[in-house]
C-alpha cells in the first residue's frame, strides 16, 4: 500500500491508538477465556469439587479416573472449543469482509459442504466395505474439503480475475450439489444414520491432544495472516471502486482470503464436524460492540467465538446428562437471542 | 442350494470352529487371552474382569443370560430387559457414548456395539480402557457373541452351554418344518405403515429368522435393510405382514394395524383380507441376544397357525 507517512495512515483510518486497545483486547480476552475455561471444567456428568480439579490441575494427576476425566476430556475439549470458536469468527468476519455480505459464514464458500460429503461417504461405505474408516474420518472431510475448494476456485476463476459475485455464487452452487449427495447418503444408508446427522450437527466429544497439535498451529498462523490483512478490509469495506483507488488489489485480496480461510476451516471442521451459527453471527456481535475497523474486529471475533463456544459446549454435555445434545444446536438456541437483542439494542440507540 | 441345509451348515461349522478354538483352556489359567473383536481389533484381557460396562441391550441381555449380571456395573438407556438390568446405573445413550460416565465407573471391561459408528471406541481406548467391540449379523454370529463373551469374562464352558441349547431349539424349529415345500411357504412382509419402509433384506437377521421358521421374506432379493416402495408389496402380495415394534400398547397396537390396512391400494393383499396383521415385540427380532431365538419360535408358530387354516 501507498501511504506517504504514518500519520497520513492512521488519520485516514481514525484509530491512532489501535495498537494499544489491541493489545488491550487480546490480553483482556485471553484472561476471559481462562477465567470462563475454568468455570467450564467444573461441569460434566460427573461431579467434581474445584478445589479437586485443582489439586488434579497443580499436580498434573493422570493415573486416576478423575484425572483422565479431566486431563485427557474436559481440557482437550475445552481447548478444542476455543481453538474452533476462534476459527469459525475470525473466518466469518473475513468472509463477510471479502464478499461485502452480511449473510456470509464460514461455510458460504463450500468449504463445509466438502468436508460434510468427505466424512459421511466413508460413514457410508464402511458398513459395506467392511472397513473400519471411523479413526481415518478427518482425513476423508479434508480431502471433501479440498475437493470443494478447488471446485469453488475453478467455477469462479474468470482469466485470473475471481469476480466477488462468482465466487459466492459458485461456493452457493457446490454447498448446494454436495448437500444433495449427502442427503442422498442419508437416505439410503440405515445404520449410519445417527452418526452422519451427528457429524453435521458438530460433535466435540472425541477432542483429544493429538487432534489439538493437529490444528493449533494453523489456526494461529491463518489468524495472524487474516488480522494482518484487517487495512485492505476496511478498504473493500468502502466499495470495490474506492478500495481500488486506495490502491487495493481486490481480486488479491480475496484469493487470498478464501484459501486462508477455506484452508483453515477445512482443517478443524474435519475433526469437529458442522458447528454452525458462531461464523455467522460472532463477528456481528463483534462488529456492534467495537465498531467496524477489522483491526480489532477480527481479534475480537476470535476471542468472542471462543468464549461463545466453549460456553456452548460446556451446555451442551451437561444440559441433559448423561446423554449429550449435539452443539450445533446450544449455538443456535443461545446465539440467535443475544444476536437479536444487541441488533434492537443498536437500532435504538442509533435511532434507526 | 437348499437355503436351509446351507444355513444349517454353516451354523454347525461356526460352532465347531467356536467349540476347537475356545477348548483346551480352563477357565481359571486362561488369562492374560488376546481376543479379536468384530470390529476386527486385537484386546489382550489381562485378568478376569470384575467390573463390566455393557454399550448396548444385545452385550446386556447375553450377560444376564450367562448370569454375569452381579459384575455389570453399567448399561445403556436402552438395556430394558431383564427387567432387573433397569436397577444398573445408566450410562446415557449408545452414540456418542458419554466417556466422562464410562470412564467414571472404572469398568475392566466395556463390552460396545456398533463400533462403526462411534468414534468414541478409538477414544476410550486411547485412554487404556479395554473394550470388546461385539456386533453380530447373523444368528450364528450372534451365538459366537455368547461364547465370545463368556470366554472373555471366564467362563467358557457357560458360554458354550448356553449356544448348545438355543442351537437345540433352533434345530427343532427347523425339522419341524422341514417337509413343507417352497411353494407352500407362506409370504412375509415386515414393515410398518410409516412414510418410508425400511424392510430387511438378505444379510439380515431378520430374513434368516423368517427363513429359519419356514415362512419366504419378500425382500429376500434384496441385500441389507432397504426402503423398498409400497408397490413392491402389492405386487408380491404377502400372505403374513409383521409389524415390529417398540411399544406392545394396545391402543398403539390398533392403530398401527390400521395403518397397514389404509395404505392406499393395500385392502386387496392377502394378509389384510385375511387380517393376518402380527405386531411382535421388535426385541425379539433385532436385538442381537438370546432371545432372537424366542422370535424364531414366535415366527414359527404365527407361519404354522396361517398354514393350517
Amino acid at each position: 500500500m501507498k501511504f506517504s507517512t504514518k500519520s497520513e495512515k492512521s488519520n485516514l483510518y481514525g484509530y491512532s491508538n489501535w495498537r494499544y486497545k489491541a493489545i488491550l483486547i487480546v490480553v483482556v480476552g485471553f484472561l476471559a477465556i481462562l477465567v470462563i475455561g475454568f468455570i467450564g471444567l467444573n461441569f460434566g456428568t460427573i461431579a467434581i469439587q474445584p478445589k479437586k480439579i485443582l489439586s488434579i490441575l497443580w499436580h498434573h494427576k493422570t493415573d486416576d479416573s478423575l484425572g483422565l476425566i479431566i486431563w485427557e476430556l474436559r481440557i482437550p475439549r475445552l481447548i478444542m472449543a476455543m481453538l474452533t470458536g476462534m476459527t469459525l469468527a475470525s473466518v466469518g468476519g473475513g468472509f463477510q469482509g471479502i464478499l461485502r455480505n452480511p449473510l456470509a459464514d464460514p461455510y458460504i464458500l463450500g468449504v463445509s459442504a466438502g468436508a460434510a460429503l468427505g466424512a459421511c461417504s466413508a460413514l457410508a461405505v464402511q458398513y459395506t466395505a467392511g472397513l473400519y474408516l471411523v479413526p481415518f474420518l478427518p482425513v476423508f472431510a479434508l480431502m471433501g474439503a479440498f475437493v470443494a475448494i478447488s471446485l469453488v476456485y475453478l467455477l469462479s476463476r474468470k482469466k485470473s480475475h475471481l469476480p466477488m459475485s462468482d465466487l459466492l455464487l459458485a461456493g452457493v452452487a457446490v454447498n448446494f450439489f454436495f448437500s444433495a449427495i449427502i442427503t442422498l447418503l442419508l437416505a439410503i444408508s440405515r445404520r449410519e444414520t445417527r452418526s452422519m446427522l451427528f457429524w453435521l450437527m458438530g460433535d466435540l466429544s472425541t477432542s483429544s491432544w493429538n487432534n489439538i497439535y493437529w490444528i493449533s498451529l494453523p489456526v494461529f498462523l491463518g489468524i495472524i495472516l487474516l488480522v494482518s490483512s484487517s487495512l485492505e478490509l476496511n478498504a473493500i469495506a468502502l466499495g470495490e471502486e474506492e478500495a481500488l483507488h486506495l490502491g487495493i488489489q481486490t481480486e488479491k485480496l480475496r484469493l487470498k482470503i478464501f484459501f486462508i480461510g477455506s484452508t483453515m476451516i477445512a482443517i478443524v471442521v474435519s475433526f469437529t464436524g458442522l458447528i454452525g451459527f458462531v461464523g455467522l453471527v460472532i463477528p456481528h456481535i463483534a462488529r456492534l460492540l467495537v465498531g467496524p475497523d477489522h483491526r480489532i474486529m477480527l481479534p475480537v471475533s476470535a476471542l468472542s467465538g471462543s468464549i461463545f463456544l466453549i460456553i456452548c459446549d460446556t451446555i451442551a454435555r451437561t444440559i441433559i446428562a448423561p446423554t449429550e445434545v449435539p452443539i450445533g444446536v446450544i449455538t443456535a438456541l443461545i446465539g440467535s437471542p443475544i444476536f437479536i437483542h444487541l441488533l434492537k439494542r443498536r437500532n435504538e440507540n442509533n435511532g434507526y | 442350494m437348499n437355503k436351509r441345509i446351507f444355513i444349517s451348515f454353516t451354523i454347525l461349522s461356526i460352532f465347531f470352529i467356536t467349540v476347537l478354538s475356545v477348548c483346551g483352556k480352563s477357565s481359571d489359567g486362561i488369562y492374560p487371552i488376546t481376543l479379536v473383536d468384530d470390529l476386527g481389533s486385537e484386546v489382550i484381557i489381562e485378568k478376569k474382569p470384575g467390573k463390566i460396562v455393557s454399550t448396548a441391550p444385545s452385550n446386556t441381555e447375553i450377560i444376564f443370560a450367562l448370569g454375569l449380571e452381579d459384575k455389570l456395573i453399567g448399561r445403556s438407556d436402552f438395556c430394558n430387559y431383564p427387567p432387573d438390568a433397569e436397577k444398573i446405573e445408566s450410562i446415557g445413550v449408545m452414540t456418542p457414548l458419554n466417556l466422562e460416565k464410562i470412564i467414571s465407573l472404572e469398568p475392566d471391561l466395556i463390552l460396545a456395539y456398533g463400533g462403526f459408528g462411534t468414534k468414541d471406541i478409538p477414544k476410550i481406548r486411547e485412554l487404556g480402557f479395554k473394550v470388546l467391540v461385539i456386533e453380530a449379523e447373523s444368528i450364528t454370529e450372534m451365538l459366537h457373541s455368547i461364547e465370545f463373551i463368556a470366554t472373555a469374562c471366564g467362563i467358557p464352558e457357560k458360554g458354550r452351554e448356553l449356544t448348545t441349547s438355543l442351537e437345540e431349539r433352533i434345530n427343532t424349529v427347523i425339522s419341524l418344518h422341514s417337509d413343507i415345500p417352497d411353494i407352500e411357504k407362506p409370504k412375509v412382509f415386515t414393515g410398518s405403515g410409516f412414510e418410508t419402509i425400511w424392510s430387511p433384506g438378505s444379510g439380515t437377521i431378520f430374513d434368516e429368522l423368517v427363513t429359519l421358521a419356514g415362512g419366504k421374506n419378500i425382500t429376500e432379493n434384496q441385500q441389507g435393510w432397504v426402503p423398498i416402495s409400497s408397490e413392491l408389496v402389492i405386487e408380491t402380495q404377502p400372505d403374513i405382514i409383521i409389524i415390529p415394534t417398540g411399544s406392545m400398547n394396545p391402543e398403539e397396537v390398533t392403530k398401527m394395524k390400521n395403518d397397514i390396512i389404509k395404505r392406499p391400494g393395500w385392502s386387496g393383499l392377502p394378509a389384510v383380507k385375511n387380517n393376518h396383521i402380527f405386531v411382535v415385540n421388535e426385541d425379539l427380532l433385532y436385538r442381537e441376544g438370546p432371545r432372537l431365538v424366542e422370535g424364531l419360535e414366535l415366527l414359527y408358530e404365527i407361519f404354522h397357525k396361517i398354514r393350517k387354516e
